[in-house]
């Protein structure tokens, strides 16, 4: 275990000397932020409510979504896969701790690093200059925080998953980009999944990507309360299982096809 | 012109080695754009106009800033990997060299994987056509194609800025982020719902608002928000020549700052 | 007028210094507390000047102010004091003018493109220099001759060897009869036959087409062999102007030879090999060519010590200039 916490931390520590991408990537996230607030305070005008939504809810879920783009690093991430190019896979899968646990470790420790350099902020700028919603109750923020994490271990099975594709294509890249922009829109991200047409919505709130922001958002603007809040949870919780389940058999056949082929 | 064509050519030649990647990089490049477009789609489903613009109103703005970023993008990549070049020593081989270090920068890279922007913007442009019902005169005519070329023209200059500054430290690269993704979002929307403040920046330091807003709201006859001067639409060639002019001089102050630093 | 003339050439930097995570770069861009910046001098005062078809090595250990020279001489930097002309041209002010007279190749850059065949990377710099058609057709068939191009003009760069490359390199950087051709490491990295060829037609090259070459390099070698004259500057001042004869003969013959023992020996030593240092069973010999051969020097230690393994160094130019500070110029 501590070897893991240990990677955390070093991959903490990695990201905290990249002080000025830091302060560059906030500003881009807040003034995308600021655009998108725009849009819906323009869209807003004369409404107080739309599709469950008040303005402040749909303003707090701007920069909700704003600040959790970092933590969830659904914008592309290729260590693994470049490890797979280079050939120095090999040495790590030799490595007596387990692989898939490894790379959670370091990407939790980077997670906590964008968890508070980059939500942290944003949600500060969300509050002081749009006056967004917080949750209310310390209920509801252990129930956000754990939503949270667990968006954040589904975000990075998928980013491992695709990665270990990297054993059958030298094309990572184009497929990473393909779902994860996908993704962008399946989430929640770029409209809340309660505006899609209810045709649409119904299938998109059953896949799993749903859970990776859509989720975490309904529970930070407390949508859900009681027994449909552990619903919520649940389903995130089902899909992490499923996922974490896929990743290690995949790992476990890109493993028996290095040591068949040699990489 | 001759020689950039053959430097341009001999990287594209280049890059069609890898042409399995070539085609997923143009559909990743198409569908993250397209949920973008998708996305306003889906709002416009909830709320009936945006700062009273209608949704063929907004998507026609929106191919417009599109359409004009996606060409931008295609000839600019070179500047974007400015900060490479200059990181890793390789615009020292620039200098060393009889040809114009911009034109060669230029002619270093050149994405074609850009067209699925453009098919994007296109598209955009195409339902506009269908929900909206434009008087088109040769006037307008004129200037829908003016102002496509003036936005990428001050989109590249923007690359161009971001380049140059490299020169005097790379940390900064990041900002630039928001003045071409920020930019396009924010001229894919009508200029009045913007606080006044980011009006302004886009009206007089990075004109972009000249170049699509104006053009576009005379051509689809909508009504001046800020009361400008009724020939404003018709600035946006000379706006965007004066803007590049400002870039090629900061580009010209970089490059001696390089001359006497060495990165 | 000799071609490259360089008069107390002077460079200073301001160094910026960072760190701190993201609330150091919070402090660095709203006050200018904690923006340590140092001034470092990387050229103090040099003057030199070469004459036409001279072949002139300039050495010195990493960080002497090598490749700040040669950039402040192809233009790519200007001076912060002193003067340099090259050709007539000074070469900041007049960059553009002066690249089309001048080579440069960087050992470890190459400025071929990396997904093209060879031909046409050469087929674009001619573009680039605006050679005519036909003296870039009569060059190339001469190039592609001595260089040996042949086998492999038309595969991509990327899958030349090392050696094959640098001499795609060479070739694209005399395409247009450049008066003067900087080299910087032309030989690192390869093998000895590759470095040999390389030699030889830089030879070659100098003595029929009387082309001016000034180079940088670590390999004691590539300058006994190639040059007359060479420059040694260190912490960026010039240490020595003159002959290579003297240098060579005098620090350039010792070669050093790492021994690896089996077990602990008290006190050793061996005829004509000088102990240079020495950590627990590892020992560094330094012995002259001219005193013992090689193969002799082993012999004599496997006849006294169990030796486990053995590795043999030729003189480097940071060895020359170690030896310069501790006994002085000749």
């Amino acid at each position: 275990m501590r070897v893991y916490l240990e990677a955390a931390r070093m991959s903490y520590r990695c990201y905290r000397t990249y002080g000025a991408a830091t302060l560059a990537g906030l500003a881009t996230n807040g003034f995308f932020g600021l655009l998108r607030s725009s849009v819906f305070i323009a869209f807003y005008e004369g409404r107080p409510i739309a599709e469950g939504y008040t303005l402040d809810d749909a303003l707090t879920y701007v920069w909700l979504t704003q600040g959790m783009i970092m933590p969830l690093f659904l914008w592309g991430w290729l260590e693994i896969a470049d490890t797979i190019r280079s050939g120095s896979i090999a040495s790590d899968l030799a490595k007596p701790l387990d692989y898939f646990g490894f790379w959670l470790g370091r990407d939790l420790g980077r997670a906590a690093y964008h968890i508070l350099y980059r939500w942290l902020p944003t949600i500060l700028i969300g509050l002081i200059f749009f006056g967004i919603g917080l949750p209310g109750s310390a209920l509801a923020w252990l129930a956000f925080a754990l939503s949270f994490l667990l968006a954040i271990v589904l975000s990075f099975c998928l980013r491992f998953m695709i990665n270990v594709v990297g054993f059958w294509t030298t094309d990572v890249r184009g497929i990473m980009g393909m779902v994860l922009l996908f993704v962008n829109f399946l989430t929640g991200f770029l409209v809340p999944l309660e505006f899609f047409p209810p045709a649409l919505r119904a299938i998109v709130t059953e896949l799993p990507f749903a859970a990776m922001i859509s989720i975490p958002n309904k529970i930070f603007l407390e949508q859900a309360q009681g027994r449909d809040l552990l619903l919520l949870l649940g389903r995130q919780l089902f899909w992490v299982v499923v996922f974490v389940g896929a990743a290690w058999l995949l790992l476990r056949s890109a493993t028996r096809k290095l040591v068949v082929q040699g990489g | 012109m001759r020689l950039y064509l053959l430097l341009a050519g001999a990287r594209l030649r280049g890059q069609t080695q890898y042409r399995v990647s070539f085609a997923l990089q143009v559909a990743s490049s198409f569908t993250s754009t397209f949920v973008e477009l998708l996305a306003l789609l889906i709002l416009f489903r909830t709320f009936s106009s945006l700062g009273g613009w209608s949704v063929g109103e907004v998507a026609f703005l929106y191919g417009l800033a599109s359409v004009s970023f996606a060409l931008a993008e295609l000839f600019g990549e070179g500047l974007e990997q400015a900060s490479r070049m200059i990181r890793e020593g390789e615009f020292d081989r620039v200098l060393t060299r009889p040809v114009a270090p911009l034109l060669q920068v230029l002619a270093a890279d050149i994405q074609p994987r850009r067209i699925g922007r453009l098919a994007q913007g296109i598209l955009a442009l195409a339902l506009a056509g269908r929900w909206t019902t434009i008087d088109w005169t040769p006037l307008k005519a004129a200037l829908f194609i003016g102002a496509i070329a003036s936005t990428a023209v001050v989109f590249l200059t923007v690359f161009l800025i971001g380049a140059a500054i490299c020169f005097w430290t790379i940390e900064s690269s990041e900002f630039q982020n928001i003045f071409t993704y920020g930019g396009t979002e924010l001229a894919s929307n009508p200029l009045q719902i913007y606080s006044r403040w980011l009006q302004g920046i886009f009206l007089y330091i990075v004109p972009l608002g000249l170049t699509t807003f104006y053009p576009a709201a005379h051509i689809l006859a909508k009504p001046d928000p800020f009361g400008l001067p009724p020939f404003t639409p018709f600035l946006a060639p000379l706006v965007a020549a004066l803007f590049l002019g400002l870039g090629l001089l900061i580009w010209g102050l970089g490059l001696r700052q390089y001359q006497s630093t060495g990165s | 007028m000799p071609l490259v003339h360089v008069e107390h050439l002077q460079k200073r930097f301001r160094v910026a210094e960072r760190g701190g995570g993201p609330l150091g770069a919070l402090r660095r861009v709203i006050s200018r507390e904690g923006r340590g910046v140092r001034e470092v001098a990387a050229v103090e005062d040099i003057s030199f000047a070469i004459g036409r078809g001279e072949m002139v090595a300039y050495v010195g250990p990493n960080g002497a102010g090598k490749s700040t020279t040669i950039k402040m001489l192809t233009g790519i930097l200007v001076p912060s004091g002193g003067s340099v002309v090259v050709d007539g041209l000074i070469p900041w002010r007049q960059r553009t003018m002066l690249a089309a007279r001048i080579g440069v190749v960087f050992g470890q850059r190459t400025q071929l493109w990396w997904d093209l065949p060879l031909i046409e990377s050469l087929r674009l710099l001619r573009h680039i220099y605006k050679v005519p058609e036909g003296r870039y057709r009569e060059k190339l068939a001469r190039l592609t001759d001595l260089l040996d191009l042949g086998p492999f003009l038309d595969r991509p760069v990327r899958q030349l060897s090392l050696g094959q490359r640098m001499r795609g390199d060479l070739a694209a950087s005399l395409l247009h009869d450049p008066k003067i051709l900087y080299l910087d490491e032309p030989t690192i990295g390869l093998d000895v036959v590759a470095k040999e060829r390389i030699r030889t037609f830089l030879l070659d090259l100098n003595r029929r087409e009387g082309v001016t070459v000034l180079l940088t390099t670590h390999d004691m070698a590539d300058i006994s062999r190639l040059c007359e004259r060479m420059l040694i500057i260190d912490h960026g001042k010039l240490l020595y102007d003159g002959g290579v004869g003297a240098i060579a003969e005098r620090y350039g013959g010792e070669r050093r030879l790492v021994v690896d023992l089996a077990e602990d020996v008290a006190a050793p030593a061996v005829p004509g090999a000088r102990l240079e240092r020495r950590e627990g069973t590892r020992l560094w010999l330094s012995f002259r060519r001219e005193e013992i051969g090689a193969p002799a020097l082993i012999a004599a230690l496997t006849a006294r010590y169990a030796i486990r393994d053995l590795t043999l160094e030729e003189p480097d130019i940071e060895a020359v200039v170690r030896r310069i500070y501790e006994e002085g110029l000749p």
